[in-house]
């Protein structure tokens, strides 16, 4: 029994972890961006599987893997432009378009796999490269903390990467002012000059380039081929990694994390005959659990400090929330209820 | 009154038009890919091409309900057959999901739903005593109120916390799905069969048969009392007119005296209840046992066939009967060609995209408005309005 345990609890373990955390990340900064504009990206799904097959394709007919990022990541702009241009131009529902532009890619993979390969399962028959991964000089040779720290993917650098990128981008730079800003309350927005529209398209376009990069991920790095299917949920469960993580990058990131560490649990519980159906539905439970939290303490009864708008709580200050309603509950006073 | 009988036909131009974009866009993509690359000219390249989507095209939109033999054309029983027993689940899931549509309200998870009460009805089918008539009664019974338990939590959420139900019945779904797939493994499995299936139903659980060679169940005939029953209670009782209060705005609704809270917690609970007889028909008339392993997208097809409908119970009938008619076609079309029958989806994003596009061909709508006031105008004051 210990020594199974030893074993989940190995460097195997939390590489694994790691591993199915990447992809769900990527997507979960990328429903991120969308809903922070308020326009939010259902398509991350979609948008997913689309660049994992556009990736493998490209790569496998032109041997070169930065043609392989470049259409990748133009695949998954080109959903989202879509996804815009229905829902911002056209005025479609953005829930609806979105829903459409995911039976797309689901089947539209599918036929283009089968048209171009004559396969309709995998792209077995392609052959598609991957990307590295890399091991960082001088932190390889560390004991312990080399093992962990180097030797990963490269999308997965890139996502540790992205996530103060956007922390800074969303929160230290005008456009993530102006991004904040038309999802918080899009008339005020619009009526000191920010258009609506192009913040949103532009939150769109980020929003699918992150999305698409977890999809390459998947099929270039994760596995070195494309299943039909292969997103298998991880775009809603980005969603939900969104929900739990709130409005910052970093709570985000700890979101996707917990999805992935339940991911990775539920492969090693199996060997404790701990059905793996319990391990992979508890993140969803908690995510229901926590929301249904969230909305409590943001019940107009609970929220008792002055000048406390709905819009305010929303943005950003959620983990401030959180603390004051502990710290109330707990009797703490300190300078919250001024 | 007329002016918006003008507007309604408008609709139905506009969903005709989408259809038909929807189509050439799937005649262009098979023309293209049916091209041989080793043609001899461009010319032979083209013809070929042309040559293939018309014959791919003939069994995808005439499949379901023709047969050739040589030229002679017959009726196709089986493919009419499967025509009407696979439009069963999306006609339930599309009324389940314009319940909600018609508050205004989302329900992403009548696939859970509907997961969670097809394995409920599983159990019930499996060991309830076998009384004939009464035992698939019970089955589906079974299957509402599992379903309709599955969307209280969401409900709940939205109706006391005012949390977004589009997330939290999302999650609804994954859950569903795992602890559904486990209870079926764990308790009713059918170990002698090779992949994860259920015991066998009870003879009695199953539906009676129309057709029994091509196994055409009661389901279409249930589906279609269903589709009758809604449009009445959404259109002609005092609760459905509230529903269609609140849809139209909430607060006007909730000044008029309408308890809109606990509305619209009814609504959610209704639509559950209706979502979750969806799968269970299927397994019942169709099926003999849960042969499920993944989620099979009902749910969403609820969306689009509600959303295409607008939400009446009645146009739900003839979208969802549309939608299972290019599915099928699609399907006789990958069996007689090399065509992957996926090329269906795309079609339907871009129908979906399409209908639900507020400004397409809004400029249509908005002359035949003017042209139409002006008309008003012109027959009240006697004079001409340019």
């Amino acid at each position: 029994m210990s020594d199974t345990l030893l074993g989940i609890f190995s460097w195997d373990f939390i590489g694994s972890v790691i591993r199915v955390t990447t992809p769900i990340l990527l997507a979960a900064m990328g429903a991120l961006v969308a809903n922070l504009a308020g326009s939010p990206n259902i398509a991350l799904e979609g948008t997913m599987l689309m660049s994992a097959f556009i990736g493998v394709i490209v790569s496998g007919f032109t041997q070169n893997l930065w043609l392989a990022l470049f259409a990748g990541v133009l695949s998954g702009i080109t959903m989202s432009l879509v996804l815009a241009f229905f829902a911002l131009k056209m005025k479609t529902d953005i829930i609806l378009a979105a829903i459409a532009l995911n039976i797309f890619s689901t089947g539209g993979t599918i036929f283009f796999l089968s048209t171009l390969t004559g396969d309709k399962g995998s792209s077995a028959s392609v052959n598609s490269l991957v990307f590295p991964n890399i091991d960082l000089p001088l932190i390889k040779d560390i004991p312990v903390l080399g093992e962990i720290l180097s030797g990963h993917h490269i999308i997965t650098y890139a996502a540790i990467v992205l996530i103060f990128v956007m922390q800074y981008v969303l929160y230290h730079t005008p456009l993530g002012l102006r991004i904040r800003a038309v999802g918080e309350n899009p008339d005020a927005a619009e009526s000191v000059g920010i258009s609506v529209n192009k913040t949103r398209l532009i939150a769109l376009i980020i929003s699918g380039t992150l999305t698409s990069l977890g999809g390459l991920f998947l099929s270039m790095g994760y596995v070195s081929w494309f299943a039909r299917d292969m997103t298998a949920g991880r775009g809603f469960i980005a969603l939900a990694a969104q929900a739990l993580g709130g409005v910052s990058a970093f709570g985000v990131a700890l979101g996707a994390l917990l999805f992935g560490f339940a991911e990775a649990l539920s492969y090693s519980l199996q060997f404790l005959k701990v059905p793996y159906e319990f391990t992979q539905s508890l993140p969803f439970i908690i995510t229901i659990a926590v929301l249904a939290f969230y909305a409590y303490i943001r019940l107009p009864q609970n929220v008792k400090r002055r000048g406390a708008q709905s819009g305010e709580t929303r943005n950003g200050r959620l983990f401030q929330r959180v603390w004051e309603y502990f710290s109330r509950r707990a009797g703490i006073r300190k300078g919250v209820d001024s | 009154m007329k002016l918006k009988f003008r507007i309604d036909t408008f609709q139905l131009y506009r969903t005709g038009i989408a259809i038909g974009i929807a189509l050439l866009l799937g005649y262009i993509i098979i023309f293209f890919s049916k091209i041989p690359s080793d043609a001899a000219s461009l010319w032979e390249g083209v013809r070929a091409g042309f040559d293939n989507a018309n014959e791919a095209f003939k069994w995808f939109l005439l499949g379901p309900i023709v047969r050739w033999r040589g030229n002679e054309m017959l009726f196709n029983e089986r493919g009419a057959i499967q025509w009407l027993n696979e439009s069963v689940p999306i006609i339930i899931t599309g009324l389940a999901v314009s319940i909600v549509f018609s508050a205004k309200q989302f329900n992403i998870g009548a696939e859970g739903q509907l997961f969670m009460g097809a394995v409920a009805a599983t159990f019930v089918a499996v060991h309830f005593p076998a009384i004939p008539v009464l035992h698939p009664i019970v089955v589906i019974l079974t299957a509402m109120v599992t379903g309709a338990l599955w969307a209280v939590v969401p409900a709940l959420m939205k109706a006391k916390l005012k949390a977004s139900e589009l997330v939290s019945s999302l999650m609804m779904n994954y859950v569903a799905l795992y602890m559904g797939l486990f209870l079926i493994k764990t308790f009713i499995r059918d170990t002698k069969a090779g992949s994860l299936v259920s015991l066998p139903f009870a003879a009695t659980a199953q539906l009676p048969f129309i057709n029994e060679r091509y196994r055409l169940h009661i389901g279409i005939v249930i589906a279609v009392v269903s589709a009758v029953v809604i449009w009445w209670i959404l259109r002609r009782t005092t609760w459905g007119y509230q529903v269609r209060l609140i849809g139209d705005n909430i607060n006007f609704a909730q000044y008029s005296g309408i308890a809109t809270q606990s509305v619209v917690f009814q609504v959610q609970v209704a639509s559950g209840a209706v979502a979750g007889m969806a799968g269970t028909l299927e397994m019942i008339g169709y099926y003999d046992r849960f042969l499920w392993l993944f989620s099979p997208g009902y749910g969403w097809d609820g969306i689009i066939i509600a959303t295409l409908a607008r939400n009446n119970p009645l146009f739900v009938l003839v979208a969802a009967l549309f939608f299972s008619y290019i599915r099928v076609g699609a399907k006789i079309m990958g069996r007689n060609t090399d065509i992957a029958p996926e090329i269906v989806s795309i079609l339907q994003a871009a129908i979906i995209l399409l209908v639900t596009a507020e400004a397409f061909l809004s400029g249509l709508k908005q002359r035949s408005i003017e042209k139409r006031a002006r008309k008003v105008e012109e027959a009240l004051t006697g004079r001409e309005v340019k």
